[in-house]
């Protein structure tokens, strides 16, 4: 991926670029507001990394909206010290399409890109999701693994639906409870983890080969490979 | 004497008689008007009215008849009650109570207000002068003096009123000023106690209920939330360099020692992972006292919706029954139906989940806990968690909701003492309050928000699906919206 970040912070940066370039990605970026808006609206990227507080007259939520305003529809991930669910809220209605907050564990923002990756390919139309002998029928809401079906509670449908959408990215805990739950708070215990393990029961535990794997240091994936 | 002007009970009490009089002045001056009007408009009517009757019987009868009809209502009347004087064309008395024709009077017939000589006191009259047939003049009047005690009396009263009304009206203010003065003086002393540095003052308060009380209950209100914030903070900074300095203290020693020795690789990397997972754990503390500190402040009360109690609770128990599933512990949720508060759903979601949280880990293996919605008769809404735990002991309960305060149970689990705080501060946010009390055995947690909370009429998120899915773990929706963020 063809990545911009625009941040002021120089160790931060250095953080951030290392590990990307690490994963495989292209990396540009910018120390101040200026010239990451000349980039973002020069080059084509994959995804924006977005400092919400930036030196100099404009800031990040600012480039967010002119870049809308002129068509650019690159996905943004804002990143922000401030943790407040308004300054969340407010990030989003900018025009961003992830928020995180810092400090934050370098996994974490690793699968939030991958997922807004994809998301800007645009999987959203697909009825019927696979990943090797797995389907799940979004329309009749009907999951099968091989030849035989699976019976799902409504939230974790939603959790295999979550998980089969970004098949073979990393599935961080905190986007599993914010997207499947809706839950923007840190809930103390691992519970994502018990309902993973559940899911995985029903899915895994009968077949030689395991699909939701355990991501160390990150999360989960759903993967074939 | 400057003080006592410029003191606001004085300018009051001024400006209230300056008003007093003001109306009492305005109040008299169409009275004394209407009456003056009527009583001369009335007096002249008769005058001529009179004069128009004796001019008949002059008419009829002729000078003899009307000398008589005159003499003989001069000789019944009382002395100078009608004014009667009937004179030739050179003005020579022929009949009347008149010594002789006043020569005040114009020449001209016609009404008018005169000096008479009324048996040798002069008084002020108001007459009818009319020209009869032959050169006869007739004067009918009548004597004004009789009615000037009535004005003068008019006019004393309206002044006496006066007076007594600014001498009440000094009294009154004066007596109130060091009324309201003594009160507060008291307030004042007070505040200055508070200004200098000792927060338990409060101001003195009684039953009365007025306006000085009323103001006074809210400032003492404001106190205790004051006093409450500051030892918050206090308490806070303490615990905050206890809590904070544990794990930054393992993460120097760590980071140093690995400095030191310099180990393996393998081992280097173990120790760094490590030393991350001491720092998230600083950042877990950091973010839970920055949310408290978001919900201390109030902002969010901005952000309130509609939020449908029953089935957030629902959600959060699906939420952890996996969990509590692990532990072999039982949860259970039960609600009256739908139940809404007006609210920030997702700091509600988070408190119910931090009781669930705390329940499961303090019960023990095969325990149960269960987490209730009620809407109560008198339109309170209560979410409670209970449990057959452990419980606190009655001295423990105030403690627990403080911040970092770990009870012993508590030592040996994981968590860093913010969860009931946050719950609580969460309730108060909401205008309700956190309630610990036994449940023979463990301990019951509830959250209950008055009635003013509870909104009736049914937000669009609810369906008749979801009234009826109060059953265990089975909250039916899936689609998001569900909780609106």
């Amino acid at each position: 991926m063809k990545l911009l970040l625009v941040e002021d912070n120089e160790r931060v940066t250095r953080f951030v670029v290392k590990g990307l370039q690490e994963a495989g990605h292209t990396v540009d970026n910018a120390d101040n507001g200026r010239e990451g808006m000349f980039l973002a609206s020069s080059e084509p990227y994959d995804v924006i990394i977005m400092d919400r507080m930036l030196p100099g007259q404009v800031d990040g939520l600012s480039i967010i909206e002119t870049l809308r305003q002129s068509g650019n529809r690159t996905p943004i991930l804002i990143l922000s010290a401030l943790s407040d669910v308004d300054e969340r809220i407010k990030g989003l209605k900018s025009g961003g399409d992830d928020y995180l907050t810092k400090p934050f564990a370098f996994g974490e923002l690793l699968a939030r890109l991958d997922a807004l990756s994809r998301r800007s390919q645009g999987s959203g139309t697909q009825t019927v999701l696979e990943v090797g002998d797995l389907k799940v029928d979004l329309l009749s809401r009907k999951a099968v693994r091989g030849e035989r079906g699976i019976a799902l509670q409504p939230r974790e449908f939603k959790l295999l639906e979550y998980l089969m959408r970004h098949a073979g990215q990393v599935v961080t805990r905190t986007m599993l409870l914010e997207n499947v739950w809706d839950y923007h708070f840190d809930p103390q215990t691992n519970v994502v983890d018990v309902h993973i393990s559940k899911l995985r029961q029903k899915i895994d535990a009968d077949f030689e080969r395991p699909l939701l794997r355990t991501v160390r240091n990150a999360g989960y994936m759903l993967t074939d490979e | 004497m400057s003080k006592v002007i410029r003191s606001t009970t004085f300018a009051l009490s001024f400006g209230y008689i300056a008003f007093g009089i003001v109306a009492l002045v305005l109040f008299a001056a169409p009275l004394w008007y209407a009456w003056q009007v009527t009583v001369e408009d009335g007096r002249s009517e008769i005058l001529h009215a009179d004069a128009q009757r004796l001019t008949e019987v002059f008419n009829r009868e002729g000078v003899t008849g009307l000398k008589t009809f005159i003499d003989t209502r001069v000789g019944m009347q009382l002395p100078a009650e009608r004014i009667l004087m009937l004179a030739d064309s050179s003005l020579q008395r022929i009949a009347g109570n008149l010594p002789q024709w006043p020569q005040t009077v114009p020449q001209a017939p016609g009404l008018y207000t005169v000096m008479l000589d009324l048996g040798g006191r002069q008084t002020e009259s108001v007459v009818v002068r009319t020209a009869l047939p032959d050169g006869y003049h007739l004067l009918v009047g009548r004597d004004v003096a009789r009615f000037a005690p009535l004005t003068r009396h008019f006019w004393t009263g309206l002044g006496g009123a006066i007076a007594v009304l600014s001498i009440v009206g000094v009294l009154g203010g004066v007596l109130i000023r060091q009324a309201i003065l003594a009160r507060i003086n008291s307030i004042r002393e007070t505040v200055l106690a508070i200004v200098k540095g000792d927060l338990s003052h409060r101001l003195p308060t009684r039953r009365s209920g007025d306006e000085l009380d009323t103001l006074a209950h809210t400032i003492n209100g404001m106190l205790d939330q004051i006093e409450q914030l500051i030892h918050g903070i206090r308490d806070v900074s303490n615990s905050i360099a206890h809590d904070l300095r544990t794990p930054l203290a393992e993460l120097r020693s760590r980071l140093e020692e690995l400095s030191l020795t310099r180990p393996s690789n393998e081992e280097t990397f173990a120790e760094i992972d490590a030393a991350v997972a001491d720092v998230d754990r600083v950042i877990r503390i950091f973010n839970a006292l920055l949310r408290l500190a978001e919900i201390d402040t109030g902002m969010r009360r901005s952000g309130f919706v509609q939020v449908s109690a029953n089935e957030l609770a629902a959600e959060a128990v699906e939420f952890y029954s996996p969990a509590a599933e692990l532990k072999d512990v039982v949860l259970s949720f039960e609600s009256t139906g739908p139940v809404y508060v007006s609210g920030d759903p997702t700091l509600l979601a988070q408190a119910v989940g931090n009781l669930i949280d705390n329940a499961l880990k303090y019960v023990g293996e095969g325990g149960s806990v269960k987490v209730e919605v009620q809407s109560r008769n008198d339109g309170a809404v209560e979410i409670g968690v209970a449990d057959n735990g452990p419980g606190i002991p009655d001295t423990e309960k105030p403690k627990v909701v403080q911040r970092f305060y770990r009870g012993d149970q508590s030592r040996g689990t994981p968590g860093v003492g913010l969860g009931l705080s946050l719950v609580q501060a969460v309730a108060k946010l909401h205008g309700g309050t956190l309630e610990l009390t036994d449940n023979h055995p463990g301990l019951r947690v509830r959250m209950m928000f008055a009635p003013g909370a509870q909104v009736s009429g049914r937000p669009r998120t609810v369906t008749t699906e979801q009234q009826e899915s109060d059953a265990v773990t089975a909250p039916v929706k899936s689609e998001p919206g569900v909780l609106p963020l």
